[in-house]
């Protein structure tokens, strides 16, 4: 690992074809600080991704990635992880792929405890597939499919986390770079799951919640004196529906990352040239 | 053909006929005899009925038969069960003491054993079913010493009293048969060798396979018959620095075992057909990032949960064509438990050296069927590895474009491009599912797609030229009469071989590992006057590849009543299959 890595070392020459205006622009910027300054480089991170404008995220950044199938970049990023504890692992994807298709993948992920960190871009809608109601669009959040809205209330992703044991649930703006970032860096940071929901604004069919709404609602929990690390105030924030927060909602101080616990500590890639020289000790067993 | 001794037990599920039937089976191979085991159970945790039969010889044996000497009968079931096998000669062994009376047919031999009393007076009415074991080698004049070790086996972690009342059980049940009885009418002995032979299954052996070929990492979701890999493995991977994990689906099974793949890992997932179903989501991933991966489909009874403890060849088509778009992969399908061992460790290589998915199918039959063999079969000085294009730091500058990016999808004339894994300083690169350019990224450029379509299927073309996609041959090899099979119908056919060669009828088998790509039966086929096609399956999946391959039609034996091929059933449809017309074209 060099020590002068910078930020753009995780940039790919490849134009994103994101709107101008996009808040995975910020997102992703905030991400790439967030892996430089946490001492990664590209060739000892892995960021899986999903599918959707966000799941393009890995396209446009250079590390090994792998551009998934949508909704399961948490199954691939917890196969990488525990093939390769020494290798920093990201996943990255919406809120459509995360609380959707991807619903039961992140229940699992989050009690599973893995040690990485996952980013999900929130714009509350289906961007690529020009603007259906997503899991997180308000009830009555009018769209081509859904003419009168939903009619069902949104998801809560960080109840959904809280309630499925999270180690870690935060939320950030993307348009709040040096929050964003710093939230990322936490995330990466800590020693389990990392679950960051990130604001991330469509321009181009949310109309609802967009930059001056973050920007005139957001409340950051730093200025509010929360501690992280008190459950029953974490509770508080994360089901309150009247408001829209910022910052670090809950971290478990004594998280114990799956592959620890397991007490998986090998690098599985490498492997001896032929059957290891035990091996047959296996066949014996069958005596 | 080989002096042979059919036993089995049957009760309902619950009553421990599972590890009963497999002591018996341990004792027999300790004894140095050949062992063959096939199991009857139910879609059910308790209650049910449920067997477990065993065939024994001197001589290797591969296959069940239509006949059965002893039962231990728990239930009337158990007996009624099984009437078409029993014969005159047969014994019985059951609990007259019990609720029930047992209706066996008079010419039979009623060996009624007071089987719970005995377990009782040795410490425990648990025992009853090691009793009836005891009897079991009186009737037979097998010396009850050779279960001792087996339940030592058993029960040695539960302490040596346990060990020592279940020796005592088995006495008691000896004893009793020897005062009572006098069953040397019967005939019944068994001849013992000096030959050590292991016993253990098909998933056993895809497991063990598994860990000799560097399977570290093996992500799966139980479903029956595939969980017993998943079983296999955890507890014993931990030992070579791997780790298993149940994941919450198959889709999640399917999409871990890629992302260990792409860390570098050589990893497994294992399923059964309605597990194929969602699996099938992400194969074109696997295929066009290019990532090794080894997916075993232990088949089942089908469609939809079909029969799920019950056999059949039914997803050949699936794994050959299961998935949208145009989708490269090997297809390869051991047809014993040693090629369970060998042909995991070659699916490993294959997938490495061809950046490809592989399917290692298997089925039902194989994977709850124990067989006994020399320790050798599984010689692991003759396991391989080769993880084909893997570069290192030294290696990765030859594959950098002039910016300095990882060519991780080259354009190769073998179809083969390098492949990097994480740490690999400067190897760095993306991949996707998208259709891609050599680095990686997402393209829809006409000239770019076509070669990356064309770079993916021309490694296919060159694993044809280079690997062996060869077959195992049986029987009289210039025999008019060409049986061809794949799977586990092997044994039975090459058992069946003994029948139709006491009858006159000289047969060629051919019994075909490798499905994609297969070897090219042409020539055996134009040579033959009669070919039949042997599968467990109802529409001869098989069969019409081979029809495909040739042009021609051929002659076919299905089965899918959910029950293996039995040596002596096989050899009486080949029999009329071979006096039987040839399809019209």
């Amino acid at each position: 690992m060099s020590s002068d890595v910078r930020f753009t070392d995780f940039k790919s020459d490849k134009q994103p074809t994101w709107c101008p205006g996009c808040g995975d622009f910020g997102t992703m910027n905030g991400m790439m600080k967030a892996l430089a300054e946490t001492g990664n480089d590209p060739d000892n991170t892995f960021v899986v991704a999903g599918i959707g404008c966000s799941g393009k995220i890995g396209t446009y950044m250079h590390s090994y990635a792998l551009h998934g199938v949508h909704g399961r970049a948490l199954p691939v990023a917890t196969g990488v992880k525990m093939a390769r504890p020494d290798i920093e692992v990201m996943a990255a994807g919406g809120d459509g792929d995360g609380y959707s298709i991807g619903a039961g993948h992140f229940v699992h992920a989050v009690r599973r405890n893995v040690d990485m960190s996952y980013v999900v871009m929130d714009n509350r809608i289906y961007g690529l597939t020009k603007g259906q109601a997503s899991p997180t669009s308000r009830s009555d959040f009018e769209t081509s499919t859904t003419p009168e809205g939903p009619k069902q209330p949104p998801v809560n992703p960080l109840a959904l986390a809280l309630a499925s044991g999270a180690s870690f649930i935060a939320q950030s703006f993307a348009s709040d770079a040096l929050r964003h970032q710093e939230i990322i860096q936490e995330a990466i940071e800590h020693d389990g799951f990392g679950f960051v929901n990130v604001f991330s604004p469509c321009v181009t069919f949310n109309d609802v919640d967009t930059y001056d709404y973050f920007r005139d609602n957001l409340v950051d929990l730093q200025d509010e004196g929360h501690d992280p690390n008190d459950y029953e105030a974490a509770k508080e924030v994360i089901l309150d529906s009247d408001k829209e927060y910022q910052g670090v909602m809950y971290q478990d101080e004594n998280s114990v990352p799956y592959h620890e616990k397991h007490g998986v500590t090998e690098d599985m890639s490498e492997i001896p040239d032929g059957a290891p020289e035990d091996a047959m000790d296996l066949v014996r067993e069958f005596y | 053909m080989a002096e042979d001794l059919n036993w089995a037990v049957g009760g309902e599920a619950g009553d421990g006929i599972d590890s009963t039937g497999k002591i018996f089976a341990q004792a027999l191979a300790r004894a140095g005899r050949h062992v063959f085991t096939s199991k009857d159970f139910a879609s059910r945790i308790r209650g049910g009925y449920t067997a477990y039969k065993i065939r024994t010889s001197v001589e290797e044996v591969q296959s069940v038969v239509d006949r059965l000497d002893i039962l231990v009968a728990l239930t009337q079931r158990t007996i009624d069960e099984n009437l078409d096998e029993l014969h005159e000669g047969s014994a019985i062994i059951y609990d007259g003491e019990r609720s029930w009376e047992a209706e066996i047919p008079d010419e039979m031999t009623a060996v009624d054993v007071p089987l719970k009393s005995l377990a009782e007076d040795a410490g425990g009415a648990i025992m009853r079913n090691i009793v009836a074991l005891g009897a079991a080698c009186e009737i037979t004049d097998f010396d009850v010493e050779y279960l001792d070790e087996a339940l030592e086996k058993r029960f040695g972690g539960k302490g040596s009293q346990i060990v020592e009342n279940n020796k005592e059980a088995a006495r008691l049940g000896q004893e009793y048969v020897a005062e009572n009885y006098d069953l040397e009418h019967l005939g019944y002995s068994v001849e013992t060798t000096d030959n050590d032979y292991v016993l253990l299954n098909g998933n056993e052996a895809i497991g063990m396979g598994a860990i000799a070929a560097g399977c570290r990492f093996y992500a799966g979701y139980p479903i029956t018959p595939a969980t017993s890999i998943m079983e296999y493995l955890t507890g014993r991977i931990e030992d070579y620095g791997g780790h298993v994990v149940q994941a919450e689906d198959e889709l999640s099974a399917i999409n871990m075992a890629l992302g260990g793949a792409r860390a570098g890992a050589r990893s497994m997932t294992a399923t059964s057909g309605a597990g194929i179903d969602l699996m099938t989501e992400t194969f074109g991933l696997v295929a066009t990032s290019e990532t090794p991966l080894v997916i075993a489909d232990v088949q089942r009874s089908g469609p939809s949960t079909g029969m799920p403890t019950k056999q059949e060849q039914g997803d050949l088509n699936m794994a050959l064509y299961g998935g949208h778009g145009e989708v490269p992969r090997f297809v390869i399908t051991p047809t014993s438990i040693t090629e369970c061992f060998w042909k995991t460790v070659e699916a490993f290589n294959l997938a490495e050296k061809y950046q490809t998915p592989v399917f290692l199918v298997s089925d039902l039959a194989m994977s709850v069927t124990e067989q006994t063999f020399p320790p050798e079969a599984f010689d692991m000085d003759d396991v391989e590895i080769d993880r084909g294009k893997l570069v290192d730091d030294d290696e990765v500058d030859e594959w950098l474009d002039a910016q300095g990016h990882f060519r991780a999808h080259a354009v190769t004339d073998d179809g083969v491009s390098p492949r990097a894994i994480p740490g690999t300083v400067d190897g760095a690169h993306m991949s996707t599912g998208l259709e891609h350019d050599e680095l990686g990224r997402r393209t829809e450029d006409q000239d770019e797609r076509v070669q990356q379509v064309d770079k993916r299927y021309r490694k296919v073309e060159t694993a044809q030229e280079e690997e062996d996609w060869d077959y195992r041959e049986f029987g009289d090899e210039d025999a008019d009469n060409l049986i061809i099979s794949w799977g586990s119908n092997e044994g039975a056919l090459v058992e069946a071989l003994d029948y139709l060669e006491d009858d006159g009828i000289d047969v060629r088998v051919i019994s075909v590992p490798y499905i994609f790509p297969r070897p090219d039966l042409s020539e055996e086929i134009e040579a033959a006057d009669d070919v039949i096609v042997v599968e467990c399956n109802a529409t001869g999946q098989f069969a019409d590849l081979i029809e495909h391959d040739v042009l021609t039609r051929v002659k076919r034996i299905n089965k899918y009543t959910g029950v293996r091929f039995k040596a002596d059933e096989l050899a009486e449809q080949i029999t009329e299959q071979l006096s039987a017309e040839v399809p019209a074209q």
